[in-house]
């Protein structure tokens, strides 16, 4: 049970930076997910924490103690690696006990939390078994059961979940909010699969450049993308993004899109500041377009599709609308009626969009 | 008359191109089996006679008395008794130092390329420039041993003179010359330990021995045995430190068993003999490498 705060981590290979100044405010008990693409410093951040890297800069604050200094064994945490780092040699069991073995604790009380992480685990038909012979799940449940045998301050789990095949990732979701709930320890995971981030963390930190862009819970992130990066990492499929250009003349004020023209009041009046010219991004979720009704509700075009690609319940329509792309979620039984080439009314609510510059990337209010 | 030869090759022309493969190796073949197998087969055969080089007498076959001459004998044992304390001590110093280098040079260091080359030299130069080495190294009058300690004592040192001393000093330059072997095998081992074996150990706070123990010995158990294997063979054959530095003194405190071998053959002319001896050597060097063999299989069966 621990709070973390990072200030200003810095961390650099050569000329290469890794880590850009990562702030970061993890409270006690949380689920932590740090998101982000490849090489964005996700693992270098843990291992920081960790103090498996010596940073250039910044300090690291546990429970409100600076641990900048303090060496790896002593700071107390449990690290699931995203290579296992499962000890090659040792059988389950001695994999399990190891870092228990300096602890001063008796033979009988090891043999005991051994079996208690192992029934937590369910691995316990493979005690005696070394890791090359067990299945990726298995090996990964134990690389977690080395981190929870015993009660670290913090746990730091690097993709723990990428190196599984999909359906077992998806258990394995579900298996990680449940130990997390069962030990009640402040957890911090990294992984570049949005999804994950979304369902298991509680808070959740996107990284880009070594640098944090936004935390924020899943819905803060979904619905209030802080630039266009966010918008189009959390979200599957990401946001549709269509540049628009602000007009203002007898007609009244407007953002003209490819395929439409919005009234900025629909807009509520976000662009009233600008210049007119000034070119912004309108973000469209998929799941907020849809086909035009008999309703005639929202701000209606034509678009005509270019491809199909069902996903089983759902089918994701690629769309063209005057040389914008766009993408729309629609249930499959829709979807099965459409053929690529074919032109389709669509419908959307401007208040439910949300606005970007196109300069800067950065959303508006 | 050569237009006839090329559309219709004669029988030497066909023969060779038939067997062309074979025919090349041939020579190879034949060096080897004259200076080489020729002689094992002969000196076997040769065992079982009773025959001496500097005589004219006719070899008479005498079945197995030679072996059980010599088997019999006490000077083989006790010659048999110094080989194994250099192997036992040699070998052991050779592990050590070998692998205490090894965990030196696995770190990163300035110089520690130019470090590993010098090293490394020993085990490349010749047994007799080594040994030639040696014996000026000890030697009472000049020798920079003997100065060394002159320098301090005031008396000149002469490590040789006496049979622990004389063991000693051979002990040394083969240790010398042989450490750089150990530890390139015991450096192949730890380079090849995963970093993130040590990290994970390190946040699982494991004390270094277990460490070591548990990670680290398993990659280099496998090298390290066959380095006492190796070594263990090459030790057991052990003649040319012993000759150039000692030859064999004080009196025949430092004869190891090739050295012996040597002597009954070349200097007392028991020929017969020494081909069995030869032999009894072979036998103990063969039953060391199937050892070896079985410990390496039954480990890759475990994994």
């Amino acid at each position: 049970m621990a709070t973390l705060h990072l200030e200003g981590l810095v961390k650099r290979y050569g000329q290469i930076s890794a880590l850009n100044g990562v702030d970061l405010e993890v409270g006690d008990g949380e689920f932590f997910a740090l998101l982000g693409p490849s090489a964005a410093g996700k693992t270098t951040t843990l291992r920081a924490i960790a103090g498996l890297e010596k940073l250039d800069a910044g300090r690291i604050y546990l429970d409100g103690e600076d641990i900048t200094e303090v060496p790896v064994r002593r700071r107390n945490m449990a690290m699931v690696f995203q290579s296992f780092a499962l000890y090659p040699h040792l059988s389950t069991y001695n994999n399990l006990a190891y870092p228990l073995r300096e602890a001063g604790l008796s033979r009988r009380e090891i043999a005991k939390r051994v079996q208690e992480a192992a029934e937590l685990l369910r691995i316990k038909h493979t005690l005696k078994r070394k890791p090359a012979s067990l299945s990726g799940g298995e090996q990964q449940r134990l690389a977690i059961g080395r981190a929870i045998i015993r009660q670290p301050r913090l746990f730091l789990l690097d993709e723990p979940l990428t190196n599984l095949d999909a359906k077992l990732r998806h258990a394995m979701r579900a298996e990680f909010k449940r130990l997390h709930r069962e030990l009640g320890a402040t957890m911090i995971f990294a992984t570049p699969d949005q999804l994950e981030a979304l369902s298991m963390g509680q808070r959740i930190a996107i990284l880009r450049d070594g640098q944090i862009v936004q935390t924020g819970t899943a819905d803060e992130l979904y619905l209030g993308p802080c630039d266009e990066f966010v918008a189009q990492l959390v979200g599957d499929p990401p946001m549709n993004l269509v540049a628009g250009t602000l007009r203002r003349d007898a007609r009244g004020a407007r953002l003209e899109l490819p395929f439409a023209a919005i009234d900025t009041a629909a807009l509520h009046n976000r662009l009233e500041s600008f210049q007119p010219g000034t070119e912004f991004l309108l973000g469209i979720r998929p799941h907020d377009l849809r086909l035009a009704g008999d309703d005639r509700r929202g701000l209606m075009f034509n678009a005509k599709i270019r491809l199909a690609e069902p996903q089983g319940d759902i089918t994701i329509l690629d769309l063209e609308a005057n040389g914008a792309a766009l993408r729309l979620v629609v249930a499959e039984i829709e979807g099965a009626k459409r053929n690529p080439g074919e032109t389709i009314g669509l419908a959307f609510e401007p208040a439910r969009t949300r606005l970007f510059m196109k300069e800067s990337g950065l959303a508006l209010g | 008359m050569s237009a006839i030869a090329t559309t219709k090759p004669n029988i030497i022309e066909r023969f060779f191109a038939r067997h062309r493969g074979p025919l090349l190796v041939s020579p190879a073949i034949l060096v080897l089996v004259a200076m080489n197998i020729f002689p094992l087969f002969w000196s076997f055969g040769l065992s079982f006679y009773k025959y001496r080089a500097n005589r004219q007498a006719e070899p008479v076959f005498v079945w197995f008395d030679n072996y059980i001459k010599i088997l019999s004998d006490p000077v083989v044992w006790s010659r048999f008794q110094t080989t194994a304390i250099f192997v036992a001590v040699s070998v052991l110093l050779q592990l050590i130092v070998g692998f205490l280098l090894a965990v030196l040079f696995e770190k990163q260091f300035p110089g520690r390329r130019v470090l590993l080359m010098l090293v490394l030299t020993p085990m490349m130069l010749s047994f007799v420039a080594v040994g030639a080495f040696f014996r000026y190294y000890y030697e009472p009058t000049f020798g920079l041993l003997s100065q060394a300690i002159k320098a301090i004592t005031g008396e000149p040192f002469i490590v040789l003179q006496s049979p622990i001393g004389a063991i000693g000093a051979i002990i040394f330059a083969d240790v010398w010359m042989w450490s750089p072997f150990v530890m390139l095998l015991v450096l192949a081992g730890l380079v090849s330990v995963p970093k993130h074996l040590y990290e994970a150990a390190e946040i699982d706070r494991v004390s270094w021995w277990r460490r070591f123990r548990t990670i680290t010995f398993p990659y280099i158990r496998g090298l390290l045995l066959l380095a006492v294997l190796f070594r263990t063979i090459e030790t057991f054959k052990l003649f040319d430190a012993v000759f150039l530095i000692t030859e064999g003194g004080p009196g025949t405190s430092t004869e190891t068993i090739a050295v012996y071998v040597y002597r009954v053959a070349f200097q007392y002319f028991r020929t017969s003999e020494s081909a069995a001896l030869g032999y009894i050597l072979l036998f103990v060097v063969v039953v060391l490498t199937n050892l070896y063999l079985f410990f390496v299989q039954r480990r890759a069966k475990e994994t």
